[in-house]
């Protein structure tokens, strides 16, 4: 108990900048859930188009203009050459359409009317352009095999109003997933250089060159002094992370209550381990106070950064993602990543899960081995 | 009395250095062995090898009559060490410190509370045993030390320097408080550079140079391998050549400088060499302010045998 109590009381000692730390974390990463958009919801969009009817509005010439009307937002502008490359240049319209004099007439009679446009290149000109050439191929199919306008006109309705029927078949709440998925990457950041930070402060305390002479020389048994030393900081770990997964809860709510939350909560727990042990190991070869911010930098914010925990993983370089193999962080954000694309589990979903987990549980062992081969090397004095 | 420490042939090497070289001596129980010697001599070699904090290289080590290991805890029970740096924890009061310090060696935690509260007593630290270490001044932070090493009653202390750069009150102190260990029965192991404190506490002492020891024995016996009987020091007189001269020829002189009108005389073997002096000044009508009489220290002894101050 000596051990711990006195653990405890290193760890009173240091509160102001482990709340000032944990506020911080919580603030940013409470701020990024809130205002993060990650919606994958799509509405569709319409392009803006000025049609200049050099035609008589009458028979498919009306009907190609009803058409575009109905699926487009359509602009008004003074027909001058001047006006309207000005409206396409400011991008106050996306497309321009001129139908030709006599376009009725001409397609009537199997002379292909040349439709002229102008487009300002952008996606939402692509899109007028898809819509134009859409009714001009059905149009134009129909006109070769019927001799009859009103015949046409009715068959190109019929043909444009059928839709096709897309159902999404997936019960992914993909928005909530995304959320639980970005707030568990962000606690990478918050776990590491939480434990790291107060690990370290209280190691370079209990760890101090004449302290630990001192503790050598007792007659406390040196291993059992490091295993309670050992397990005052897993508490403190724990406390930390169970600290996380309940902000999890307040902040993502049902989804946590799913197979999906427990999973995130389980490779979080398996990664909190992993961070225990590896600010246990620095914990014993730092024993300047004054660098232990510079190391929590370096570790925490540096591994977050390049697995992933800030910038999503798909938009980071391949050479980046192949060093971040050798960080713990990569295999507990992959883990995330992998979880908001699963939809049911299943022994072949979720082994890549459990393999992850498992170069983790790896990561963790080397730590521990290290520290025990660091420590056994300093408990003599050469 | 039996032998607390054996220490046979111990020799401790790093790569082409000897820093302890075949050392043997033994300390009995109850009795304050004073180890001496300058910076790099092997003083804290020797203790880190008797503490099991270093390997080394021949030899063999016996506290209690049993062989000293690292883990050899049930030996660790009875030993308190007083480090020259402070060794405390910045975040506990002057009380938790030594709390923590006890609670290595004594898990009952009434007798830990009795215990803590006597070494506060011991130290005089009584009315600081709330405040922190940052707020001690240098000498109250080593009487803290000192608590944290002895507060467990140890049967056996080493205490390496533990009055470097103290105030004359915390120096009195600490003395008066390791005096008392002394009586309640403890054995220690006491180093420093002091001679004043060696000749105050130690029973015997050792003193060593490259890893050897060069002398030891009770202060008398160490201080009679000296070939100096007596030094004399004559303040503010203007002394010609020729009396200088006059004096080195008397009998037992050994040296005489003469140095910003002071006269220093070192004898050799002898009784009256003072008498003798004083008659001559008489009779040659020379003025004086003062005379001091100064018996041969360890530091003189010391010098003798290796040519440097213990200091340096």
């Amino acid at each position: 108990m000596t051990v711990f109590r006195t653990f405890l009381k290193v760890l009173n000692k240091c509160k102001t900048p482990i709340i000032m730390y944990t506020v911080f974390l919580i603030f940013f990463g409470g701020f990024n859930i809130q205002t993060s958009d990650n919606s994958t919801n799509f509405t569709a969009s319409k392009p803006d188009i000025l049609i200049i009817n050099k035609d008589c509005e009458k028979g498919i010439t009306k009907n190609l203009i009803h058409y575009i009307e109905k699926n487009s937002n359509i602009i008004d502008i003074e027909n001058k050459e001047e006006k309207i490359n000005d409206a396409l240049f400011y991008r106050d319209v996306n497309y321009i359409i001129y139908i030709p004099d006599h376009f009725r007439e001409d397609f009537l009679n199997h002379k292909n009317p040349k439709i002229e446009v102008k487009s300002t290149g952008d996606y939402q000109a692509s899109l007028a352009e898809m819509m134009l050439e859409r009714y001009m191929k059905i149009a134009n199919t129909y006109n070769k095999n019927l001799s009859s306008e009103k015949k046409i006109i009715k068959n190109i309705d019929d043909t444009l109003s059928k839709q096709a029927k897309v159902e999404i078949t997936s019960k992914l709440d993909t928005d909530h997933l995304e959320k639980a998925t970005f707030y568990y990457n962000f606690t990478n950041y918050c776990l590491l250089a939480g434990c790291i930070y107060v690990i370290c402060l209280i190691l370079s305390s209990f760890k101090n060159e004449h302290i630990q002479k001192r503790t050598i020389i007792s007659s406390m048994n040196y291993k059992e002094y490091n295993r309670k030393l050992l397990l005052s900081n897993s508490l403190f770990s724990i406390v930390l992370w169970l600290f996380y997964v309940l902000l999890s809860f307040i902040l993502l709510g049902n989804i946590m209550f799913t197979l999906h939350g427990l999973i995130y909560i389980i490779n979080s727990f398996v990664f909190t381990l992993c961070a225990l042990t590896l600010a246990f190991l620095l914990g014993n070869l730092v024993s300047n106070k004054n660098a232990i911010n510079g190391i929590v930098n370096v570790i925490a914010l540096g591994s977050s950064f390049l697995c992933g925990a800030f910038v999503p993983m798909e938009y980071l370089p391949n050479s980046v993602l192949t060093i971040a193999h050798i960080l713990p962080s990569y295999w507990f954000i992959k883990t995330n990543e992998l979880l908001k694309t699963i939809e049911s589990f299943n022994l072949e979903t979720i082994k890549p899960i459990i393999l992850n987990m498992a170069v983790i549980v790896i990561f963790t062992i080397i730590f521990v081995v290290i520290t025990n081969i660091i420590s056994s090397k300093k408990r003599k004095i050469n | 009395m039996k032998n607390v420490i054996e220490v046979k042939n111990l020799t401790k090497e790093y790569k082409e250095l000897k820093a302890v070289d075949n050392l043997s001596f033994a300390v009995q129980e109850g009795e304050i062995l004073g180890l001496l010697g300058p910076n790099g001599s092997g003083k804290s070699t020797t203790i880190n090898c008797i503490l099991s904090l270093l390997n080394f290289s021949e030899g063999s080590i016996k506290i209690f009559g049993k062989e000293m290991k690292p883990d050899a805890y049930d030996i660790k029970k009875d030993i308190g060490v007083v480090f020259q740096d402070v060794a405390v924890f910045e975040e506990l009061s002057v009380y938790d410190n030594i709390d923590y310090f006890c609670g290595l060696y004594i898990k009952d935690k009434r007798v830990r509370k009795k215990y803590v509260e006597e070494a506060i007593q011991l130290v005089g630290l009584e009315e600081f045993k709330n405040f922190f270490p940052k707020k001690l001044s240098g000498g109250l932070l080593r009487r803290l030390n000192i608590a944290c090493g002895i507060a467990h009653k140890p049967k056996l202390i080493f205490l390496d320097e533990p009055t470097v750069a103290v105030d004359p009150q915390s120096r009195n102190n600490i003395l008066d408080g390791i005096k008392m260990l002394r009586d309640r029965g403890a054995t220690i192991i006491y180093t420093t550079h002091y001679m004043e404190e060696v000749e105050i506490l130690c029973d015997r002492v050792i003193i060593l140079d490259k890893g050897k020891i060069i002398a030891s024995g009770t202060n008398a016996e160490v201080k009679a391998l000296a070939s100096i009987e007596e030094k004399v020091s004559v303040e503010a007189i203007d002394l010609d050549k020729k009396y200088i001269d006059e004096i080195k020829k008397f009998k037992n002189v050994d040296e005489v400088i003469y140095n910003n009108n002071i006269l220093f005389i070192r004898y050799k073997k002898g009784k009256n060499n003072l008498d003798t002096l004083l008659d001559y000044l008489k009779e040659e009508h020379i003025k004086y302010n003062k005379i001091y009489s100064e018996r041969p220290t360890l530091n003189d002894v010391f010098l003798e045998l290796t040519g440097k101050e213990l200091r340096d």
